[in-house]
């Protein structure tokens, strides 16, 4: 990547007037691969190469983004952007200006043992027969008559620099699996995701990320566990009762109800026309919203993450973020732009999916913090109660108030054990009743892997999302 | 170069190194973008890119990739690096070779050159936009405005050359009347079908009947849904018919062709091509020619959705839906019905009306249960009026069950894309019996 070209971006940008600039460059190469009852589709290769400008001019942003990287180009594009960001102006009510920070120069690298420019389509596709030859056959006597898997690696690599003197090589490779399977028992089908909720096994690494994740181990497991599933008949019950969930879903209600929320630039409207906003406003800092056994984090820099990453799209360092403590609102996710509304720092939270994609305030890595529980301890003294371990359908309001996880993979608890499964529990909750419920946490996370969606045009982000198990105290579940 | 001329070496190349199969398309885009949040622009975009996509058998090896804004020297290794990677694979059982045709598709003309010639016109669009929330009794105004263009061409080993050209102008507006919302939308392939003054009007108007929301209660209700909601009920609908998706097993339209799934005045249709329609392709992705596909006739499920690979499974021919992989609606268009929304209004005696919707999920592909999640503007109505505004309300149900219960379709309808609607829709109305509406504990 030519370094040149950025600083010649980033020069023109201050000389045309822009009181700042920055320029990246940014290529994510993507190999995947399907395999469909057995047999292979077409092997895909997806290489994105281009450069991405922004620039402020008397408060007003712009963006240009371009996979022309010739020199010609970049100036027309640098251009265009100042002249963009003065034909704002008319309608700038409220000027965008960034907090002060230390410009950094560093060059950092994922962890990566097996280099991922090694991984060959018969590396990805071989995987993928492996695992279809553990399900194939189905199991517990439920057939699997239809199996979609996927396997991919990426390996996103940037050079970014500003007006303010930041510049910052990057490199993260990533692995990923996910799968879509049809069901047949007793001439009833469903669909189910391994791992559940539509989500991926995925973390940041080479090739050795497959050992890391003991897919096989993995796989299996949940196929026999996500079969017995769909044949419970048992509906849930209707009465009073504690939950615990797992995880999976302790980790996608971390995400959706307390992460987004407490996203800045939707806290200050910026996203209201598509993703939403938020039911935290900005001097909710403090407020509390759940019990004391509440607590939410997100950590970019949890080494082997899918959201991993040292320094964000604006040249900040990145660092964990304690979002909810005690069930008290602690942070909220900024980049410079909401760091400068606060009168704060930012605390890293920029990033950008491709060239072409502004960045913007995302998530990394959020999840519940581990309690002092075992599993075994969290169910010993519920009377009645759902172990919901997994979900399929999930959804929650562009506020992030009202929100719904419908169980997968789901037990009956009574006086502290286990008594069969149920059918898709529903959990329909507020999130205040959510967090307020909640009254103990286990030792262990987990996490998956996902991507997330924001912005526009839509830019999806890796992500892990996860947690323990947690228990909710006197909730009332639903049923599909 | 131009990109026919990327799309030919491309091709070329790769039958050179011994391809019996090659797609090779070759995009241009540009596109601006203006984004405004309480009552201000946020960000004004430019996007360029030139991008070619290649798909190449050999062997009965498939394989397919995309690259940036290649030179001479990078298409040469960029083909020859998708050659080598193809002859690693395996065969597929699947290959079915692309189909012969030696035609010629010129440019289907859905397209206006005032759309992209002067960005800082749509600075007017913005503003004309929030100016019509405001006085219609919204406080504060949010949105994206969204101008683009494509040039296209495909060449493919089967003799197909073509050409595309298409335009659109995509205006979304939320405007907030304290904790109100109200949405609305203009989406047009020509300028002189957009009315950014409308969408703000309608914005701002829903979000000042939605203030002072009252009380509601779980149950089953009839649902009016307005366009922009059954546009993404009807999108669903259109991707469940890819073919692809019933060979997976991943559709709830599995094994229903010549079945009943829905009332004798529900028509949807998919357009390759269609005035109005902004996602028009003359060709799809194997250079078959697009064309109108009926999958939904008076209520019977007709077709599938196809490309060569899943018309050779299903022993039926393309339906022109290319996706190398999964074949997918272009344009969707509902028959118009004809009642009006007052009509249906009247028709309701405890039902639901609501504008927009987002968040929509599938517990099973298979049985289509899902839940998704009005926002904005909502309504109570009862004995065929509207009573108040309601939040907080979740749609529960089942896409089939949906799909048969319902009753009345409007006669107006309306062009939709928009960040939750991916695929251009046109919508009407919809009143739909019996929907199960549920509501958050807490």
């Amino acid at each position: 990547m030519d370094e040149d070209l950025l600083i010649s971006a980033i020069d023109l940008a201050q000389r045309l007037g822009a009181d700042y600039a920055e320029a990246r460059l940014h290529r994510t190469k993507e190999l995947g691969c399907i395999l469909r009852n057995g047999a292979p589709e077409p092997a895909v290769i997806r290489d994105a190469y281009g450069i991405g400008i922004r620039v402020i001019h008397s408060g007003s942003l712009a963006f240009s983004a371009t996979n022309d990287v010739s020199r010609d180009n970049i100036k027309n594009m640098v251009e265009n952007a100042v002249k963009r960001a003065k034909a704002s102006l008319p309608l700038l009510k409220y000027k965008i200006l960034l907090s002060e920070e230390k410009s950094i120069n560093a060059d950092w690298k994922a962890e990566e043992r097996k280099k991922i420019e090694n991984v060959s389509f018969e590396d990805l596709l071989g995987l993928l027969k492996d695992i279809d030859n553990l399900i194939k056959n189905g199991k517990n006597g439920v057939s699997f008559p239809n199996r979609l898997l996927e396997s991919s690696t990426l390996l996103e690599e940037k050079v970014y620099m500003n007006s303010d003197g930041a510049m910052i090589k990057s490199r993260v490779p990533r692995v990923s699996f996910s799968s879509y399977i049809t069901t047949s028992y007793k001439g009833r089908t469903a669909t189910i995701t391994i791992p559940s909720g539509y989500s991926q096994l995925g973390e940041s690494g080479g090739w050795e990320v497959i050992e890391r994740l003991k897919i096989f181990e993995y796989v299996e497991n949940e196929a026999k566990n996500l079969s017995l599933a769909v044949k419970s008949e048992q509906k849930p019950p209707k009465e009073t009762l504690d939950v615990i969930l797992g995880p999976q879903v302790s980790g996608i209600i971390a995400h959706e109800s307390a992460g987004h929320p407490g996203e800045a630039d939707r806290i200050l409207g910026r996203e209201a026309a598509q993703a939403g906003e938020s039911y935290l406003k900005p001097n909710d800092l403090g407020i509390k919203i759940g019990s004391k056994e509440a607590y939410v984090s997100d950590d970019p820099t949890i080494p082997h993450s899918n959201g991993f990453y040292l320094y964000d799209d604006e040249g900040i360092p990145a660092r964990k973020r304690r979002l909810i403590e005690a069930g008290v609102i602690r942070e909220f996710l900024h980049n410079r732009a909401t760091a400068y509304e606060f009168n704060i720092r930012s605390n890293g939270s920029s990033r950008a999916s491709h060239y072409d994609k502004e960045p913007i305030v995302r998530m990394a890595n959020t999840f519940v913090e581990p309690g002092d529980y075992s599993l075994e301890e969290l169910f010993e003294d519920v009377k009645l109660g759902v172990y919901i371990k997994s979900f399929m359908e999930w959804n929650i309001d562009d506020k992030r108030l009202n929100q719904r996880y419908v169980g997968l993979e789901a037990y009956l608890i009574e006086k502290g054990e286990i008594k069969g499964m149920v059918r898709n529990p529903v959990l329909e909750i507020t999130t205040p009743k959510l967090w307020s419920s909640v009254d103990a946490r286990s030792k262990e996370v987990e996490f998956v892997g996902a991507t997330c969606g924001k912005g526009d045009p839509m830019q999806g982000i890796p992500v892990w999302t996860g947690g323990p198990n947690m228990r909710l105290r006197a909730i009332r579940l639903g049923e599909r | 170069m131009e990109i026919i001329e990327f799309a030919d070496l491309a091709l070329k190349e790769a039958i050179k190194l011994g391809a019996t199969d090659v797609s090779s398309i070759c995009a241009k885009t540009n596109e601006n973008l203006i984004r405004f949040s309480n009552n201000s622009i946020t960000v004004s975009k430019n996007i360029k890119n030139l991008e070619l996509f290649l798909y190449l058998a050999k062997d009965k090896k498939r394989i397919m990739g995309t690259t940036s804004n290649p030179d001479i020297k990078g298409i040469k290794e960029f083909t020859s690096n998708l050659i080598k990677a193809c002859e690693a694979l395996s065969p597929s059982p699947d290959y079915t070779p692309l189909p012969k045709i030696e035609t010629h598709y010129a440019p289907h003309g859905i397209y206006d050159e005032k759309i992209v010639e002067d960005g800082i016109k749509l600075i007017e669009f913005v503003k004309e936009a929030i100016d019509a929330s405001l006085s219609s009794g919204a406080d504060r105004v949010s949105g994206s405005l969204t101008a683009s263009e494509e040039d296209l061409v495909i060449l493919t080993s089967g003799n197909a050359i073509g050409e595309d050209r298409m335009t659109k102008i995509l205006l979304n507006v939320r405007a907030f009347s304290g904790e109100a919302s109200g949405h609305g939308l203009s989406c047009a392939a020509r300028l002189k079908d957009f009315n950014p003054y409308n969408a703000g009007k309608e914005a701002g108007e829903y979000a000042k009947a939605s203030v002072n929301p009252n009380h509601w209660e779980e149950g089953v209700y009839d649902l009016i849904t307005l366009p922009t909601v059954t546009a993404d009920i009807i999108q669903h609908v259109g991707s469940f018919a890819s073919a692809f998706a019933v060979d997976s097993g991943l559709s709830f339209l599995a094994d229903k062709i010549g079945q009943k799934v829905s009332m004798d005045d529900f028509t949807l249709r998919d357009y390759g091509v269609i005035e109005g329609g902004f996602g028009s392709r003359g060709f799809d992705d194997e250079g078959f020619p697009t064309r109108e596909n009926i999958i939904i006739e008076k209520g019977v499920l007709k077709n599938y959705l196809h490309n060569s690979t899943t018309a050779k499974k299903f022993n039926t021919i393309s339906t022109g839906n290319a996706g190398i992989i999964d074949p997918h609606p272009w344009n969707l268009v509902v028959d118009p019905g004809s009642m009006s929304l007052d009509d249906m209004i009247r028709e309701v005696k405890k039902g639901m009306m609501v504008t927009n919707n987002w968040y929509t999920r599938f517990q099973n592909l298979r049985s289509g249960e899902y839940s998704t999640l009005p926002r904005d503007a909502a309504f109570l109505i009862e004995n065929g009026r509207i009573r108040h505004a309601v939040v907080s309300l979740r749609i529960s149900d089942s896409l089939p069950r949906q799909l048969a219960n319902i009753v009345g379709l409007s006669k107006e309808r309306k062009w939709i894309e928009w960040w939750e609607v991916s695929i251009p829709t046109l919508a009407p109305s919809m009143l739909i019996k019996n929907v199960m509406i549920t509501k958050a504990l807490g």
